[in-house]
């Protein structure tokens, strides 16, 4: 009885002895009526339902006192539920900068692993200044990318690469290829501005050879291959002279 | 707390309904008029109790629901605390000082 009354909702209880208070009081006034009108005295029964109605209402002020201690309980969790979305925003509010600083961190997280990458590529194919410069030597002393000072037409030295420096470069590795159109010349244009097709350029170890045999443009490779030994004469003298230009730049070729 | 209890007893009588019982009683022995007037009373006292009763807060539940509920509140309130707390002394963006 006493735990089903814990359990019970405090109104319901409240409401149940309210009930019961005006079912008692109601039954003791008609009995007292009923005995003062037959003038017959009832000493028993209404003793009985006066001490029922006298302990109900003791439970019913008591229940009130319980109703209004539970009412300031009820405040007091009004507030604890306004602090409870105070505290849920907040941590909204905080969730979402997170949100954003773990987005600005991913973005530099990718920038930086693409920035090892590239750093761990040029590691692997790292070239020392000093071979640089070796080759940049090799390469003026054999007259590939000007003229000597004193340089005539009929002097073997040239200012480009020579057949035997041809034969040793890509081109030469490319001799299997279709040969269709080979004339020995270089395109006039290119001459002219003093500059060689990137697929004449040497091949330093610092080049991929994928890169190199990728750069020869298809509509090219018949007319940048390596010329037979033997070739025109004019054509030779033609592209000698073209080639002392002293306006011929070594920028590209280096 | 001396003040509070005359004013809890005070609260305690008025929601009593025997003196209205008693007044009721007594116009009956006096067999006076006022009997039916007294009844009135008893009759709006009573409804105005239960209108009372309707619309006092935080009694649809059990003292003991109540304390858990309110129990329950309190941790709610504690972790969010302590996890906001947490997430404040952080100090997750503080760059580590070269040695």
């Amino acid at each position: 009885m006493a735990a089903a009354a814990t359990v019970k909702p405090t109104k319901e209880r409240l409401l149940n002895v309210l009930d019961d208070l005006e079912v008692l009081s109601r039954e003791l006034i008609e009995m007292l009526a009923l005995s003062r009108s037959q003038k017959l005295p009832q000493p028993g029964e209404d003793t009985q339902i006066l001490e029922l109605l006298v302990q109900r209402d003791r439970e019913f002020q008591d229940l009130m006192e319980v109703a209004q201690r539970q009412g300031k309980v009820h405040q007091e969790m009004q507030q604890l539920e306004k602090e409870v979305e105070k505290r849920d925003s907040d941590i909204q509010q905080l969730q979402k900068q997170l949100k954003e600083a773990e987005h600005i961190l991913a973005t530099a997280v990718y920038q930086a692993k693409e920035k090892l990458k590239s750093i761990e590529r040029a590691r692997k194919g790292s070239i020392s200044s000093e071979e640089l410069i070796k080759y940049a030597h090799r390469i003026s002393a054999s007259n590939a990318v000007c003229a000597p000072l004193n340089w005539l037409p009929g002097d073997p030295r040239r200012p480009y690469p020579t057949d035997l420096e041809m034969r040793s470069g890509v081109l030469g590795h490319m001799a299997n290829l279709p040969t269709n159109g080979v004339n020995g010349h270089l395109p006039g244009d290119a001459l002219a501005a003093g500059r060689l097709p990137d697929v004449l350029t040497p091949h330093y170890p610092w080049q991929s050879s994928e890169l190199s045999a990728g750069m020869l443009p298809p509509h090219h490779a018949g007319d940048f291959g390596l010329e037979p030994p033997g070739h025109n004469k004019e054509n030779e003298d033609d592209v000698e002279a073209m080639s002392t230009d002293s306006s011929s730049s070594s920028s590209d070729s280096d | 707390m001396a003040v509070s209890q005359p004013k809890q007893d005070k609260e305690g009588e008025e929601c009593s309904l025997l003196p209205l019982v008693h007044d009721i009683i007594k116009c009956m022995d006096k067999e006076s008029p006022d009997v039916h007037q007294e009844l009135g009373k008893l009759k709006a006292k009573i409804q105005e109790a239960r209108e009372q009763i309707s619309a006092m807060p935080g009694i649809e539940s059990s003292p003991v629901e109540q304390q858990q509920q309110l129990a329950t509140l309190r941790e709610q309130v504690r972790t969010k605390n302590q996890l906001l707390q947490k997430y404040k002394s952080l100090c997750m963006f503080d760059v580590p000082k070269a040695s």
